[in-house]
């Protein structure tokens, strides 16, 4: 790493940049003139300044769409990265859109401001090739994500939520940098290429074992996969509502490319592979067990990214290109579709004040359009056709049984993810029977914004055109 | 003539097909569309659900009208005349199987008559059916039909042409049985789907054999279709039984499809029947398209059915067509004379008719029959919506002892009613009926099999003049003896009326010897008016033959029931008082429908009787005894169910929910707890691989 590339970095750190000026205009903006407006205007306008900069930052990259690396390979543009950032800002700008009417903050040019920074440090994560980069983005990543689910003040579960994750996320943190440290010393060198190449021809030792599975602590925390999850109900129950979208989306579709890119480098290590497929399986049985029994949505939705992930963690294992590629579509529509669902939890939720599943009794009565979102996320999360949860599950588990590193396991885990969708068809359902069979506790007509329910329908659009259409996805997502 | 010179068949690259003939399936989906629109409107609309009708059928017949021209004009410029377009439909192993739509004279003429003729008739139903309370349900399968006879139509595959041959043949039960309250109407339409059936499981046979030999079901694809001359000699080259090549066996199967369809001899029995659905269903469906759509299989496959006759021969299916043809229209002639129902005489005299078309074919070629399957369309079309126009008149009378001297009443009913009958009779020159049934007769009489055909044709043409002038003896002329008062129709169906009495008069101009457009358009030959054409050896006499025979039956049919007509609905007819043997036996329809019902109805009924004894008492008391069984079975299976199964599944639910409560009970929430759980899985997780490691021999420890 030489001293001379930092004027290349701008090259394809544009995008992050961008983000960085908008995040400051809007602490400027917003602590400045925007001092003596209501907390409502104040939110708005910062949302919106934080929307453009995401549109400015998502028009640079399509832009620029090529493969481009800085500092020897540290920091790499390619297609598959784009496609990964430019999807982490349409979910940050929807997420800071939906955010708009929700009540949680006296600080939002604050809050605004963290979340352009949190996304700054995903799309640094999906970009980064060196485990320095990776850690580093990760963190910068994670702090924000600490301060931001910790931003509803007068909330005590958001506080407990804070830092539950802030602790967990800490300790993890610690081990992943242990066992970076040590795939340093082992192979002397953090480029996750060179590493690749070292780890194929060292044999194997202890040693490399435990830097493998605590590199997998790291980094099985940020995708919340078992037995790393812990965080992740209380988490997804406490936060604010956007921040809990952005921390079940953006977060997860960054990590998740990252962890692909970790894959390719470590998997020529014996380990890695078991590694993964051990959290894929626990993740699949108790991610959908414990969703079985829960009360809350939000909990019930965090019981279900866990499952996600598992099935996730069967394609990454399975490192094809064809795999990778539906790894990366699953992420992504996931990421979108939840994005949906924690859109109507958040407008139920301030009507019903509590996302218990009561609260969603009636809604196709209170508000129709609303419950039909609703239905098409959470049908589509269970993976039934037409709409783009089957079509992503189905072609990644097509890429599963196609590969030749799963030829031992495949089938079976393939299997156990299938039985896994089928028992969380239970629990969407049980949501779902709240908001179409249950008659109304409150019949009054649920307040829904335009802006809202506009972008929700069109979230809810894309769902069923993309599993109508699945080759847009494919184009925008290429296999390489 | 031997077989339709096809000498002009076109190769276009697929670029240079002409926007009509690329876009010639808007002609059948344009109805079909509406048809589907109708179907969502709900029942009390009725203005919308007329207005998509006529209107879809309108923009087919402006979209049929362009096609012709389009043929005309590469007639006229000597161009080739058959397009074809060909889509891949769907693989079946290594073959693909291919549709398409093909637009040549005989497919262009047809769409103009059908769309052209429809039209009028979507019109007059407009006011026929004013007071049905399920308009716009009758107008959504008049659609319907309307798309899938203009599909039969256009059709150059025998696949395609099957389907929508089976959605009219569809649309015919569901229009039959439109007034389904009518126990009798809803026996017609059973009567009338299940007898045409039995004619299309012979056609699909004889389609499926035609696939098996040539491996296409395409009538025309640039040298590899089914009709064209490659695969012919593959047919030919191949024997079936009896004698028969390949060819003559699969043209007979489809003949007996077409039979089916065009109410032919032996499946003729519910052509009458079919009456009982609404009378412009008579007039469109059962007399001007549909029926005739038999008549235009035949011709579509002609090359097949023609394959192998050299001069002065024939063929096998040839053959058979002309005397079935010969026969049907003899008995249906007959029959007719015999009737007191205003539209089963039309109903006779249409299976009558569709006889001679056959013959026509059989004989003379596509040109001759399809030249009378037009003009019949017209002039029989006429003739129903005037009876409809009579019966609506008359407070829905049928019965025409019980009419007489409508013409003061509905004088023009009356006087477009009097073109039809003179058409339908053969009126010498001025109407165009004389014109399309002479080249028919004379065709008959130049064949080299046989004269019998002729004869029979004669005698039809005969007792066809008596039977319509008898017909409109009792309705129109003499006294009224029916009860109430008559009154003329609106002029929505009137109207209708007048315009295909135009056509029924002027469209003779186009199939006489001496300009024979017809025969020269559809074999796409050079036109020339020549009056030499009546110089033909024998024309002259026998055209002044059957004028002479026509005029005497006119005369006679005059004399018996015009001066001498009935004063009251009770007196019985003349030719009953003169032989009421074989009045009876005509009036009965020579007691087909007994016949069949003492034949394969009975043999049907022991059939089922027997596997219904076979049932009760064989089968039923093994089944008995089974059932027994599985009861004792299911007894010990439900206590096993109970206690286990059921117990086991409900355990294991509790099992599912207790797994997750404790998970959930993991889930303390408390944050200690939850970084001892992390430390706790990540080392779980590396014991774990150092074991399987080690075991494996992957890692030395």
């Amino acid at each position: 790493m030489t001293a001379a590339a930092y004027g290349n970095l701008f090259s394809i750190l544009w995008p992050e940049s961008i983000l960085e000026i908008v995040s400051l205009v809007i602490l400027v903006v917003d602590l400045g003139w925007m001092r003596g407006e209501t907390t409502a205007t104040r939110m708005r306008v910062a949302s919106l300044l934080g929307s453009i900069g995401a549109v400015l930052s998502f028009a640079w990259l399509e832009m620029h769409v090529g493969i481009a690396s800085v500092m020897g390979g540290a920091l790499v543009s390619s297609p598959t990265v784009v496609a990964a950032q430019s999807c982490i800002l349409i979910l940050t700008t929807l997420v800071l859109l939906l955010g708009l009417s929700v009540r949680f903050t006296r600080n939002p040019g604050e809050y605004v401001a963290l979340v352009l920074l949190a996304t700054t440090g995903m799309m640094l994560v999906a970009a980064a090739r060196d485990l320095l980069i990776i850690f580093v983005a990760l963190e910068m990543l994670s702090l924000s994500l600490y301060v931001l689910a910790a931003f509803a003040k007068d909330s005590a579960a958001s506080a407990e939520a804070a830092l539950k994750y802030y602790l967990f996320g800490g300790m993890s943190a610690a081990f992943m940098l242990f066992g970076f440290s040590y795939l340093y010393g082992l192979t002397g060198t953090t480029s996750l290429s060179a590493i690749a190449a070292s780890l194929a021809i060292a044999p194997l030792t202890p040693l490399a074992l435990v830097a493998l599975v605590l590199a997998a602590v790291g980094l099985g925390f940020k995708v919340a996969a078992v037995p790393f999850h812990l965080w992740a109900p209380d988490t997804y129950l406490g936060a604010p509502a956007p921040v809990a979208a952005l921390i079940a989306s953006g977060s997860k579709v960054a990590s998740f490319a990252v962890l692909i890119a970790v894959t390719a480098a470590l998997v020529p290590a014996w380990g890695w592979t078991a590694t993964l497929l051990c959290m894929a399986a626990a993740s699949i049985v108790l991610g959908n067990l414990s969703a079985l029994v829960q009360s809350s949505v939000r909990r019930i939705l965090a019981c279900s990214a866990i499952a996600h992930a598992g099935y996730m963690l069967l394609g990454i294992a399975a490192h094809t290109l064809a795999g990778d590629q539906s790894v990366m579509t699953y992420a992504v529509t996931y990421a979108l579709t939840t994005v949906g669902a924690f859109g109507v939890v958040a407008i139920v939720e301030r009507s019903a004040g509590s996302d218990r599943l009561d609260a969603f009794a009636g809604l196709s009565a209170r508000s129709p359009l609303l419950a039909a979102t609703l239905l098409v996320f959470l049908l589509s999360l269970a993976g039934i056709p037409p709409l783009v949860g089957f079509w992503v599950k189905f072609q990644m588990f097509a890429a599963v049984l196609r590969a030749p590193l799963a030829s031992g396991w495949g089938l079976g885990l393939v299997m156990l993810a299938i039985a896994g969708s089928a028992v969380s068809l239970y629990y969407y359902l049980q949501v779902l029977k709240r908001a179409y069979v249950t008659p109304a506790v409150i019949s009054a007509p649920l307040k829904v914004t335009r802006l809202e329910l506009f972008l929700l329908v069109a979230i809810a659009v894309a769902v069923v055109l993309l599993g109508i259409f699945p080759d847009m996805l494919m184009q925008w997502i290429p296999a390489v | 003539m031997t077989a339709l010179q096809m000498a002009t068949i076109a190769s276009p690259d697929s670029a240079s097909v002409a926007w009509i003939v690329r876009s010639l399936w808007l002609i059948p989906a344009v109805p079909m569309a509406a048809a589907g629109l109708i179907a969502l409107l709900p029942q009390p609309r009725r203005r919308p659900a007329a207005m998509l009708a006529v209107g879809s059928l309108a923009v087919s017949f402006l979209l049929a009208v362009t096609a012709f021209a389009h043929v005309l004009l590469h007639w006229s410029s000597g161009a080739a005349t058959r397009e074809t377009v060909s889509v891949d439909w769907l693989s079946l192993g290594s073959s693909t199987l291919q549709m398409g739509w093909v637009l040549d004279p005989l497919a262009a003429i047809m769409l103009v008559m059908v769309t052209f003729v429809g039209s009028l008739i979507f019109i007059y139903s407009i006011g026929y059916m004013s007071h049905d309370e399920n308009f716009t349900r009758f107008f959504c399968f008049l659609a319907l039909f309307a798309g899938g006879m203009l599909g039969v139509l256009i059709a150059n595959s025998l696949l395609l042409l099957f389907m929508c041959w089976e959605i009219v043949g569809l649309t015919s039960y569901l229009l039959i049985g439109f007034w389904y309250q009518k126990p009798s109407a809803a026996a017609a339409a059973k009567k009338a789907f299940l007898t045409t059936r039995v004619g299309d499981i012979f056609f699909l046979l004889g389609m499926v054999w035609l696939f098996a030999q040539t491996g296409t079901l395409l009538f025309y694809n640039h040298g590899a279709g089914a009709m064209e001359p490659a695969a012919l000699a593959v047919l030919l080259s191949q024997h079936a039984a009896w004698g028969l090549s390949a060819a003559g066996a699969i043209g007979l199967l489809i003949f007996a499809g077409a039979a089916g369809k065009s109410g032919q001899l032996p499946l003729h029995v519910w052509l009458p029947d079919a009456m009982e659905g609404p009378t412009p269903v008579s007039a469109l469906i059962h007399a001007a398209t549909m029926v005739a759509a038999g008549v235009y299989l035949v011709a579509r496959v002609y090359p097949l059915m023609s394959a192998g006759a050299g001069a002065g021969t024939t063929t096998v299916p040839l053959t058979v067509v002309a005397w079935i043809g010969a026969t049907t229209a003899l008995f249906g002639a007959l029959v007719a004379v015999a009737q007191f129902d205003i539209k089963r005489i039309l109903a006779y005299s249409t299976v009558s008719q569709l006889g001679y078309m056959m013959v026509g074919l059989a004989t003379g070629g596509v040109a001759v029959g399809m030249f009378h399957l037009i003009t019949h369309a017209f002039f029989k079309a006429l003739l129903f919506l005037g009876a409809g126009s009579v019966i609506h008149g008359c407070h829905e009378e049928q019965d025409i002892r019980r009419m007489g001297g409508l013409r003061s009443d509905m004088p023009l009913t009356f006087a477009t009613y009097t073109v039809g009958m003179l058409a339908l009779s053969g009126f010498p020159i001025l109407f165009s009926g004389f014109w399309s049934k002479d080249a028919i007769v004379g065709a008959a009489h130049h064949w080299p099999v046989s004269q019998g055909p002729f004869w029979m044709l004669l005698i039809g043409a005969l007792l066809t003049a008596f039977y319509m002038m008898r017909q409109v003896g009792y309705v129109f002329l003499g006294r009224w003896r029916g009860h109430g008062h008559a009154h003329e129709s609106a002029a929505v169906m009137t109207v209708p009326l007048a315009v295909l009495a135009f056509f029924a008069m002027a469209l003779g101009l186009l199939g006489t010897p001496a300009w024979p457009w017809f025969t020269a358009f559809l074999e796409s030959r050079p036109l020339a008016f020549d009056f030499a054409g009546f110089g033909e050896p024998g024309l002259l006499p026998l055209m002044a033959a059957t004028s002479l025979l026509v005029l005497l039956a006119l005369g006679v049919g005059w004399r018996l029931y015009v001066t001498k007509a009935n004063d009251s609905d009770a007196d019985p007819d003349v030719l009953q008082t003169a032989s009421p043997t074989v009045f009876r036996w005509l009036e009965s329809r020579l007691y087909f429908d007994e016949l069949y019902g003492a034949t394969f109805l009975r043999a049907y009924a022991l059939c089922a009787a027997f596997a219904a004894w076979l049932d009760r008492r064989l089968w039923g008391g093994l089944v008995a005894l089974v059932a027994d069984g599985f009861q004792a079975l299911g007894q010990w299976n439900k206590s096993v169910d109970g206690q286990w199964i059921d117990g086991g599944f409900d355990k294991g639910c509790e099992e599912l929910t207790t797994a997750g409560g404790v998970l959930a009970w993991l889930q303390t929430g408390r944050a200690p707890g939850y970084l001892r759980t992390l430390a706790l899985g990540l080392l779980l997780l590396l014991l774990g691989l150092m074991v399987v490691a080690s075991t494996l021999g992957q890692v030395k420890l």
